[in-house]
């Protein structure tokens, strides 16, 4: 017997409240995912495509003192980013542009390198969350814990939360930081205070409906490499229909001489790529339809709702057995 | 302790608890039964694991089912199934039940390392729970429903896949939880010797429904007070001799008595027919039913129902 060996001992403290229980399922699962190497690389190349927005921060700023840096600017929002209304507006109003420039370069990073990125760590992480439980049988073991089954699938959400975090919204803010030590002066923060805010709605709308949708198919199955592939076949096929689609309608349109309008709106939903750029553009104001925003709102909050009641009825079940 | 009326569960048709009542006291609980008998779907249902039917009632002066979660605050809970949380080392597992019981980060750990010492872990309590055997898996669940220190374990088949060492070790520790430290234990298992070194009582169940529940003491003295008496050679003469006095006498294949009714006061009438028949008597004790028997007896009275 080890000399520490007390033997049994009671224990009388004061217990912790239930709502930090999900905090250490998060804690627990984070720690486990930590613990691979590709993931931290993946972290880590997640955050290099941040220099391409910066760039186009640094490069407005500094437009106050060197007025020829002004045309980097123009040329990449009226290019790339395809506002040509705005690149006319840099010219004569400059300081009046910076909420608009900002927000645009933010958004563009949130709706194509770290959205892609996204999937890709949505997919390696979240099917393994529930479908290792389900095949080592461990939510015996915490469900015989005063938790509910709600605290479950918060904590495991919450796994998925903290690397996305990592990825998207860390890095916007980042970005937004870097503009307002960049600017002239502090005066800034009062014309884009909302940019913040704004960022963490879009991680809001990214993170929930995603994670729910693949903890859904990881909670139905306990080989997590099944749950992966629907996870990147609902991705791949979405995205494939919306632009046979999109691409199919603007032929025919061109084929009925311009009577015919393409409905990207009804096709977009089939999409979550293109559902979910929809509305970060809506919500970070940039969005020149707002008003055909809803259907895909209702979309995507139909997707979580939905996601919980599958994932609660089905832990319901397998405690059944 | 667990005070039941009227729990019922079914699966679609199939209705897997009659309706039980239960009372089941302070102290060591052995929860006997044929498979399919129902004792992990009532143990489920006592746990809020699985939503009961009907049923009301109160487990640790808590009422039940309506105050399910915090119940399962004071109660261990040891599955039957092979389970753990996998990623994780011993250690870890240990104090993530912990932490989910409600014991504070570092207050966890700490406490996971005093029942990992008080399981016998050693230097296993490193290593990944994929790479544990039988036996250290069934420890680490006893470890994980110890950590929070409850009131109350209920465990289901806790001796099963462990050596003879291991079993006697793990009796050992209930038995010390129970005596020492005053913990209920509600133990489900099949092994009935596990039963008879440990348990104060007894509930048998068959087909859905509660059929014994009583003191393994009750139980196992039979309904006329018995005697069994081994002799040296014939018995012939005894035998007629006892039955001529009254007695009941039935001889056992191993030629041993069994003798009834014998009140405490006319043990000395068999000595002294002994003597009469010049019969050595080797051994007299007071006869008791095994509980094997009583297990055999009720599965098969319900089966005849």
């Amino acid at each position: 017997m080890a000399i520490h060996d007390l033997g049994y001992r009671t224990w009388d403290g004061v217990r912790t409240k239930g709502w930090t229980r999900p905090l250490y399922i998060a804690s627990s699962g984070v720690a486990l995912v930590w613990r691979r190497r590709w993931l931290r690389l993946m972290l880590m190349l997640a955050w290099l495509p941040i220099f391409v927005p910066a760039l186009g921060i640094f490069a407005f700023e500094y437009s106050s003192t060197e007025p020829e840096m002004l045309q980097v600017v123009i040329n990449l929002v009226g290019g790339p980013l395809q506002r040509p209304d705005l690149a006319v507006q840099l010219m004569t109003d400059r300081d009046g542009a910076r909420h608009e420039v900002w927000t645009l370069l933010i958004m563009a990073f949130f709706r194509y390198p770290q959205l892609s990125a996204m999937v890709l760590l949505v997919g390696l992480i979240a099917p393994m969350l529930i479908s290792y439980d389900l095949r080592s049988r461990a939510y015996l073991l915490y469900f015989s814990r005063p938790l509910h089954a709600l605290h479950y699938m918060m904590g495991k959400a919450m796994v998925v939360w903290f690397f996305l975090a990592m990825i998207v919204t860390v890095p916007a803010l980042t970005l937004y930081l870097i503009g307002v030590m960049l600017s002239p002066n502090l005066s800034v923060v009062h014309q884009t205070w909302d940019i913040p805010v704004r960022i963490a709605a879009a991680s809001i709308v990214l993170l929930v409906p995603t994670t729910i949708l693949a903890m859904c198919y990881s909670a139905y199955t306990s080989e997590s490499r099944y749950a992966s592939f629907s996870w990147f076949a609902t991705w791949i096929l979405g995205f494939v229909a919306y632009q046979i689609l999109t691409f199919m309608g603007t032929e025919f349109r061109r084929g009925s001489r311009g009577s015919f309008d393409v409905d990207y709106d009804r096709w977009r939903l089939l999409s979550p790529y293109h559902a979910l750029g929809k509305v970060e553009a809506w919500v970070f104001g940039l969005d020149p339809t707002a008003g055909s925003v809803l259907p895909t709102l209702i979309l995507l909050s139909g997707v979580t709702f939905l996601g919980i009641f599958l994932i609660r009825r089905r832990l319901i079940a397998l405690l059944s057995i | 302790m667990i005070e039941i009326a009227d729990l019922a569960k079914s699966y679609g048709a199939v209705q897997v608890l009659k309706g039980i009542s239960l009372s089941i006291p302070s102290g060591i609980t052995g929860l006997l039964g044929p498979n399919g008998s129902g004792k992990s779907t009532l143990i489920k249902a006592l746990l809020g694991l699985v939503q009961a039917g009907s049923g009301h009632g109160s487990i640790l002066c808590r009422r039940w089912p309506n105050e399910v979660r915090s119940i399962r605050e004071s109660i261990g809970y040891l599955p039957e199934d092979d389970c753990y949380i996998a990623g994780l080392s011993g250690i870890e597992s240990v104090a993530l039940m912990a932490n989910l019981a409600g014991l504070p980060k570092v207050e966890g750990l700490r406490r996971a390392h005093e029942i990992c010492d008080f399981c016998e872990f050693g230097e296993e309590r490193y290593r990944g729970v994929e790479g544990y055997s039988t036996g250290m898996r069934q420890k680490l669940k006893f470890a994980q429903a110890l950590v929070h220190d409850p009131p109350l374990l209920i465990l289901d088949e806790p001796t099963t896949g462990l050596d003879p060492g291991q079993r006697e070790s793990m009796l050992r520790r209930i038995k010390t939880l129970n005596v020492r430290y005053g913990k209920s234990i509600l133990l489900s298992t099949h092994i009935l010797p596990d039963v008879k070194t440990i348990c104060d009582s007894v509930v048998i169940m068959v087909d859905g429904e509660v059929k014994v529940t009583d003191t393994l003491e009750r139980l196992s003295r039979p309904a006329h007070p018995t005697v069994h008496v081994s002799v040296v050679g014939d018995a012939t003469e005894l035998v007629s001799r006892l039955q001529e006095s009254g007695f009941n006498v039935v001889t056992d294949a191993d030629g041993s008595l069994r003798i009834s009714p014998v009140a405490e006061d006319r043990v000395d009438v068999i000595w002294k027919l002994a003597v009469a028949s010049e019969t050595k008597i080797r051994r007299l004790v007071p006869a008791m039913n095994s509980l094997d028997k009583i297990f055999i007896e009720t599965a098969s009275a319900a089966e005849a129902i």
